[in-house]
């Protein structure tokens, strides 16, 4: 294992910081290597732990300010409170690896909850001929609406060199206007019993979309850490031109990290219209920008090709935890907002400091 | 020869079809934006007014899209295009106001229909009073518990006009019951899924102590019981209320989850519409619409009051079948 984390970083001949689960291997296997270690060494796990003790230490305060905070019950809500975010923040974390953004994630929500609602409800005249379709049906297509807005917005981005704040943007757009268009402004109701499982059944009392978070964050985890595919993306986001003259298809890397992040945002408009038992033409609105946040303080840099899917998802917690607790609490929703703004900004200055000072 | 002779039939034609469009009376209807389902029923019921299908109205609807400058451009369109009547839901209550001033100026009436403007440059205004929604709702909500026990409110975005005067009806039902304490009070943005999230976590923080929900739109009510449901309580063991009824409300009110109280959106833009025909034509017409034999409390007053007050009716189970038989 080690060996597989030393021998492609030279290939690549660049900046790339590989994802720091086998970089905590690969040091804790050179420690004897001499001084330069040292100080790596420390860099490492300030950069690999650091967030995940800011998370524990967020824990740790608010289980001592509510009494329900580290309860069974609450740990469950908070979970399912951020598995929305996750699934999409994930699809986020490979396009910002890639130097891109996605600011469609919200509408797509949107477009994909409401169309594959359409195919899950009972009532006669908001559903497609023919629903109430198979569930199966209703999740192939609500991912299928996400990937052909991804693969939109990323034949924009690869194939036309629109800046990817721009194609996305234009996606946001559309997307939410196709949803408005489809639904005629108003909610899908009445979905299938099978349908809304997917957001509010449990296996074993964890709650369903949990386990889809779970799994969307260990394949994703794989696709990144173990997969040349994975390599390319950190290849073409720490230095575009290396990766191209070095014989990768950057084109089609950063087609594909569209068409991810699509398809996961078509999932996590599943996710939220069994979960509110309705397609929502409003849902979603402002989503990228959690979505953006909760990368940003997991540590992946905007400017490509440093991140961790891990630092994510601990990104998304941070959110989901902040926002039950001070809930709990009965704080504002307004303190809230100031909160995760700062928490944003000092994220991002943590990682400034860790690579160019200190 | 035979060419000017063409040109003069056709130019001759032209002014004949301009001079036939400009007897119809064209009305500018300007939503403050399109996008839920109220403003959705708002505008069908103005398509569906019968001097728009018999043709004697030509109207046409502006997108406000939730922007006040959006909203101020349009009016300078049809001020520029000699519209005969604008009716005007405003996005801002005070931002409104100089695009109003702007085309008395160019002499032409606007009618206020369902959100208010600080202006009193109004020809009329047809509209709910949110104060009495507020209330209502409250009220219901207060009376199930037997004005005794802990609830929570849920509330519109934080200084919106609907928020505003809500609340003070909620308050006003609430001194009612002084025996009755608010455990919560937040803003869910008029949001499902926020409303859902919010009441997830109320619902820890307050172990079985929550007994009524006062949601100040139907919305924000439907993600509470969504909560509830997913928390595995007993929706009916709650008081819920909401304000709107939207279709998903009628439903779970006649399943028996919550109360609403209905906004009739037909009758604000139908009432509006006939204000606005009314005035353009000088006061030479009729109103045709049936939602003033329906509301014999908003009586017409041969178009000249300032205010028509739409009243608000609450969803019961007796009526919630006629109700959900006029949606689609």
């Amino acid at each position: 294992m080690p060996n597989h984390s030393s021998t492609y970083q030279p290939d690549q001949g660049q900046r790339v910081r590989p994802a720091a689960e086998e970089q905590a291997v690969s040091v804790s296997d050179n420690k004897s290597a001499g001084g330069w270690f040292k100080t790596e060494q420390r860099r490492l796990i300030v950069q690999e732990y650091g967030i995940f003790l800011a998370f524990l230490l967020l824990v740790i305060i608010l289980s001592f300010s509510n009494e329900f905070f580290l309860t069974g019950g609450n740990i469950s809500n908070v979970l399912l409170q951020t598995s929305i975010n996750g699934v999409l923040a994930i699809g986020m974390t490979f396009v910002i690896l890639t130097r891109g953004i996605d600011l469609s994630v919200g509408s797509v929500v949107a477009l994909a909850g409401i169309v594959s609602a359409s195919f899950a409800t009972t009532s006669e005249t908001a559903g497609v001929i023919g629903s109430p379709y198979p569930v199966a049906i209703g999740l192939l297509v609500g991912v299928l609406v996400g990937v052909v807005c991804g693969s939109i917005s990323g034949a924009i981005v690869s194939r036309f060199s629109v800046p990817a704040f721009v194609a996305t943007l234009g996606m946001l757009s559309a997307a939410r206007g196709m949803t408005l268009i489809y639904g005629g402004g108003r909610p899908v109701p009445a979905l299938t019993p099978a349908f809304r499982w997917i957001g509010t059944g449990d296996v074993f009392g964890i709650p369903a979309p949990v386990i889809v978070l779970a799994v969307v964050f260990a394949v994703s985890w794989w696709i990144l850490n173990r997969t040349r595919f994975g390599r390319y993306i950190y290849a073409v986001g720490g230095n575009p031109h290396a990766a191209k003259t070095s014989g990768i298809n950057t084109d089609r890397i950063r087609f594909t990290v569209y068409v991810i992040s699509g398809g996961l945002a078509g999932l996590a408009g599943i996710l939220l219209s069994a979960r509110t038992g309705s397609g929502l033409p409003q849902a979603g609105v402002a989503y990228e920008l959690d979505a953006i946040a909760a990368v940003v303080i997991g540590g992946t840099s905007l400017s490509g090709g440093v991140g961790r899917v891990t630092g994510t998802l601990i990104g998304a917690l941070i959110i989901g935890v902040m926002n039950n607790g001070l809930d709990l609490m009965g704080i504002q929703s307004y303190y809230q907002q100031v909160l995760k703004g700062a928490l944003i900004v000092g994220a991002v200055m943590l990682d400034q400091k860790r690579n160019f000072g200190a | 020869m035979k060419k000017l002779l063409i040109a003069l039939a056709s130019a001759t034609a032209l002014l004949a079809t301009s001079a036939a469009a400009q007897e119809k009376i064209k009305i500018g209807a300007a939503p403050y934006g399109l996008n839920a389902e109220f403003m959705q029923i708002w505008t069908a019921a103005l398509q569906d007014h019968p001097a728009v299908k018999s043709g004697e109205v030509e109207l046409t609807v502006f997108d406000g899209r939730y922007d006040a400058l959006v909203q101020h451009d349009q009016f300078k369109t049809m001020i520029t295009q000699k519209y005969n009547a604008i009716i005007f839901a405003p996005i801002d209550v005070d931002a409104g106001a100089s695009a109003v001033q702007s085309a008395v100026d160019a002499g032409i009436p606007v009618i206020g229909s369902n959100t208010r403007v600080n202006s009193d440059q109004l020809t009329s205004y047809v509209g709910s009073d949110d104060t009495v929604s507020g209330y209502l709702e409250a009220k219901s909500v207060l009376d199930k518990i037997g004005c005794k026990g802990n609830v929570v409110i849920i509330e519109g975005p934080v200084g919106q006009s609907a928020q505003i005067q809500r609340l003070q009806g909620n308050k006003k039902a609430l001194a009612e019951c002084p025996d009755v304490k608010v455990l919560e009070d937040q803003t869910a943005n008029w949001s499902r899924a926020e409303a859902q999230t919010l009441m997830e976590n109320w619902l820890t923080a307050h172990p079985n102590q929550i007994n009524g929900i006062i949601g100040q739109n139907d919305e924000m009510a439907l993600g509470a019981i969504e909560a509830i449901k997913a928390a595995g309580f007993d929706v009916k063991s709650f008081a819920i209320a909401g304000i709107d009824g939207v279709t998903d409300a009628l439903r779970a009110a006649k399943a028996g989850e919550m109360t609403s109280i209905l906004q009739d959106a037909r009758a604000q833009a139908q009432g509006a519409l006939d204000l606005a025909i009314f005035n353009a034509k000088k006061g030479n017409y009729k109103p045709e619409s049936d939602i003033w034999t329906t509301y014999k409390d908003m009586p017409w007053n041969d178009g000249k009051d300032k205010t028509y007050n739409v009243p608000w009716t609450p969803v019961t189970t007796e009526n919630v079948d006629q109700l959900l038989s006029t949606r689609k």
